[in-house]
């Protein structure tokens, strides 16, 4: 187990730059996601450290160890791969007994450390089976168990449960989530799905164009975003680009003190409350549109108000929402404190 | 051993069997153009031999003999292959599999011993020897590779779009015209260059099925090869290398012989 | 196995399918049965003379050593042939199917095997006008070296063996660089993570990957060398006597049909002996 660090780490593939400038640390028994849209540089990053890339620029260190110098096969690391690469022509056993045979642990610590692995991934009895006569869930436990028997230093994985269907995923979430405590490696994750990274990380890192955007406890960056970017990738938000103050449609927002001429607002979706009129109650922010649609989902109850031309979303408890028709005249309001103020606007 | 190292000895080994491969052929395509009739160094350039090829009655008519034969073959081949390939990309019956492999006989069993067969059949039938035996035996050695290169073009057509034709109201041989052949037709080119290659080049077969005043022009080359060889040889074999090459790069062009797309 | 097709399509299915495998059979199947019969007759069924059935033809192979040693000296080529091809080519397909890249990959490919699909014959030919004494690789190495050097390779087995290698390398290249190409990347990254070297990766992942396809190759150059006739007598000469040649002089020469058919059809055993033994491993190419 070791902490890891990257520092100014810089790639170019020809005139592209898929890592630039990118530094982040990320300490010891940690879970880790790193998320941004496709062709931003996060599975280019978990490649740099997995050792898979020469840097242009820049160090990473893993442990007390510089590493950026040091092959693949040196790191001591664990990786498990987006479609699972396990090797066709081995058995499960075999799968997971590679590492160790490259050790030359010995055959009857080999076997002890398969069983083990196995066990904890719940998959005891399945040692001799080959990897396509398992279904895809029990894969990606295999997977799992193969790259973290050799004990590593740090455990990466790339899109780890994309390849799963959505009931499954989220099982898999929980169980990854209890293997990771249970044996308390520094994990580092790439993905594309925000909800995941949520769920799962001590600490995300945003990336776009090969530049991390931002870095911290999913909450902190949930609540305050840097920029646009970063509040409308991870779950959605209403940006509000008009100044605070009195609204000449009637209404009026509240200017958080944090503002500035450059910063531009904005409103998560379930922060905000609907009514079919004015609401009385003082302090809060609101102001009023059309309900252009209202879409029943179960337990949510998604409305879409239009407002000069732009579109605000609202999200509620289906229950909680007044009894309102599309085309009716509608007031959104919201706590000041639910506003969020975007710095770089 | 570092991946540097490595690199570099891949790329001079690739290298050295690009040369391997090629050297010979230049050798040859070269000495067609040396005046010296006994391949002499230094080489002295000259077109002597290509004239000769011309007025040489022989050769003219073997290689349009050639040329007409593997015509007639990849029209044959090519048409009969892509109905073969239709069917058995559109329709699931009981023994499919083995209609299959049989396909792998002719490309897998030697020429000699096919070659030799068909001498046996052709004569117990009556037929003998001559152009349409030759064409008959060209035909069955070209079939499976026209199916095998046409099934894999098929392998990746949408079988829904047949059906969303037919939900449109169009019938089979209207949803095969509009729908399946513009989509397999860079198959079918390939599969028809193909069927030219292995006719045009055959020499095996033809040799024991082409009657001796009527030979293929692959033929008449062995022969004259046993009995000395002429830069004329050279001349003609060049001008067939240039042409199947010709023939193969078109080829590539509709069809990858990799499995990428 | 799908319901029964309808009678129309049942129909259609035989017009598309009948024609191709009706020529297939009056060209391939109908003439091995014909020569399976003619290897059990005294003599050709054409002229006046008697002919009756016989197994004298397959004894004859037995009765003297003679055939059997031409066969063995086939197929002694055919794995020298076949073994020459194979440490040739795989190193050569690996290099092209998992260190170069892109358009370079594609062009090089087609490079590599655009040779095999021009006439053999020719290839052959070329060979001879190399390799022959006082030929372009003898004035070419006397040309560089500073002594004198006697390069007659011509109307020698090594000849053979290299025009054989020139015309079959290719197959060997082909099939290997499909079964290289198809092992995903990642499994080669994966074992790098998991610490093994690239001995350890050729050993345990690459080479049992693409076995298949290596030994596709190999059957394929092997097959046609054992039956090989016109590469021995032209770059062979004297010395290029094999079982093909012999089987072509009883059709062309000798005109003994009946004993040219009995020594096809103990080479056809040969080839289809190779082909069952290698066929599980063919087979998993597959799975």
């Amino acid at each position: 187990m070791a902490e890891v660090r990257v520092e100014h780490v810089t790639k170019t593939f020809g005139d592209f730059r898929a890592l630039d400038d990118v530094t982040m640390d990320f300490p010891d028994g940690g879970f880790f996601g790193l998320l941004g849209p496709s062709g931003s540089g996060k599975t280019t990053l978990l490649r740099a450290i997995a050792g898979f890339l020469f840097l242009d620029a820049g160090r990473i260190r893993i442990g007390a160890d510089w590493v950026e110098d040091v092959p693949v096969e040196k790191r001591e690391i664990g990786m498990m791969f987006q479609s699972y690469a396990l090797f066709p022509n081995m058995t499960v056993a075999d799968n997971v007994g590679f590492g160790l045979r490259v050790r030359r642990v010995g055959a009857a610590e080999e076997r002890r450390r398969i069983g083990e692995a196995l066990d904890l991934v719940r998959l005891g009895d399945f040692g001799d089976r080959k990897p396509h006569q398992l279904s895809g869930g029990q894969r990606q436990r295999v997977a799992l168990a193969r790259a973290i028997v050799t004990n590593p230093r740090v455990l990466l994985l790339d899109e780890p449960l994309s390849a799963l269907d959505k009931a499954l995923r989220v099982d898999m979430q929980i169980e990854l989530k209890r293997i990771q405590r249970e044996i308390g490696i520094t994990t580092i994750f790439v993905t594309h799905d925000q909800e995941e990274a949520l769920a799962l990380s001590d600490k995300i890192g945003i990336l776009k164009d090969g530049r991390m955007i931002q870095a911290g406890p999913p909450r902190e960056v949930y609540r305050n975003p840097i920029d646009i970017f970063a509040a409308e990738f991870l779950g959605e938000a209403n940006i509000l680009r008009r100044p605070g103050g009195s609204l000449p449609s009637g209404g009026v927002i509240h200017l958080p003190a944090t503002a500035t001429d450059a910063s531009a607002l904005a409103v998560r979706p379930e922060n905000m409350t609907l009514s079919a009129t004015e609401p009385a109650a003082d302090g809060l922010s609101k102001m009023s549109g059309i309900l252009a649609q209202r879409v029943f989902s179960g337990a949510l109850g998604i409305c879409l108000v239009e407002r000069d031309g732009n579109v605000v979303k609202v999200i509620a408890r289906d229950e909680d929402l007044p009894d309102i028709a599309e085309g009716d005249t509608v007031w959104i309001s919201w706590k000041p404190e639910h506003t969020i103020v975007i710095p770089g606007g | 051993m570092n991946g540097r190292f490595l690199t570099i000895a891949g790329r001079i080994w690739l290298g050295a069997i690009l040369v391997f491969l090629y050297a010979p052929i230049l050798i040859m395509a070269l000495m067609s153009f040396n005046a010296s009739p006994f391949y002499q160094l230094p080489f002295e350039f000259s077109t002597r031999w290509y004239q000769a090829l011309g007025a040489n009655a022989e050769i003219r008519e073997a290689a349009l003999r050639s040329v007409l034969i593997a015509l007639v073959t990849t029209t044959i081949a090519t048409v009969l292959g892509t109905a073969a390939s239709i069917a058995l990309f559109r329709y699931e019956f009981p023994g499919k599999q083995a209609l299959r492999i049989l396909l792998f006989p002719p490309i897998a069993i030697p020429w000699l011993i096919t070659g030799t067969a068909m001498l046996i059949f052709f004569f117990g039938i009556g037929m003998g020897r001559g152009t349409p035996a030759v064409i008959i035996g060209h035909v069955a050695l070209a079939l499976p590779y026209v199916i095998v290169v046409v099934s894999a073009r098929l392998a990746t057509f949408d079988a829904t779009l047949e059906d969303a034709a037919r939900a449109l109201g169009a019938g089979p041989w209207m949803v095969t015209r509009r729908v399946t052949l513009p989509w397999i037709a860079p198959g079918i080119i390939a599969g028809a260059l193909f069927a030219f290659a292995v006719s045009f080049d055959q020499f095996v077969v033809s040799y024991f099925l082409s009657e001796p005043g009527d030979a293929t022009l692959p033929v008449l080359i062995y022969t004259a090869i046993r009995k000395g060889f002429t830069p004329e040889i050279n001349a003609v074999s060049t001008i067939i290398i240039v042409v199947s090459m010709l023939v193969m790069l078109i080829a590539a062009r509709y069809s990858k012989f990799g499995g990428e797309r | 196995m799908s319901a029964a097709l309808a009678p129309r399509d049942r129909l259609r299915l035989l017009g598309l399918l009948t024609p191709a495998y009706l020529w297939l059979t009056v060209a391939i199947f109908l003439p091995l049965s014909a020569m399976l019969f003619f290897s059990l007759l005294s003599d050709v069924p054409f002229g006046d003379a008697p002919w009756h059935v016989t197994a004298d033809n397959y004894l004859a192979f037995f009765q003297t050593t003679t055939y059997a040693k031409l066969l063995w000296k086939s197929i002694k080529l055919g794995l020298m042939v076949t073994l020459a091809c194979v440490l040739v080519g795989y190193p050569c397909a690996y290099v092209l199917a998992k260190t170069i890249r892109g358009r370079a990959r594609e062009a090089l490919f087609l490079l590599v095997i655009l040779p095999f699909w021009s006439n053999s014959l020719v290839r052959i030919f070329s060979w001879a006008i190399v390799l022959r004494g006082n030929g372009v690789l003898e004035v070419g190495l006397n040309a560089i070296l500073p002594f004198e050097v006697d390069v007659n390779l011509m109307f020698s087995t090594p000849a053979i063996v290299i025009g054989l290698v020139h015309s079959y390398l290719p197959y060997v290249i082909l099939t290997s660089y499909l079964a290289l190409q198809a092992i995903d990347d990642s499994l080669i990254d994966a074992a790098r993570s998991m610490g093994a070297g690239k001995l350890t990766i050729l050993r345990r992942i690459v080479l049992p990957l693409s076995l298949p396809g290596l030994v596709a190759g190999a059957v394929l150059v092997f097959v046609p060398v054992v039956g090989s006739f016109m590469e021995p007598r032209i770059l062979g000469g004297r010395v290029g006597t094999y079982y093909g040649t012999v089987i072509e002089d009883q059709f062309v020469a000798v005109f003994n049909w009946p004993l040219g058919a009995a020594l096809s059809f103990i080479l056809l055993a040969v080839v289809l002996l190779i082909l069952a033994v290698t066929s599980p491993v063919l087979r998993r190419a597959q799975a």
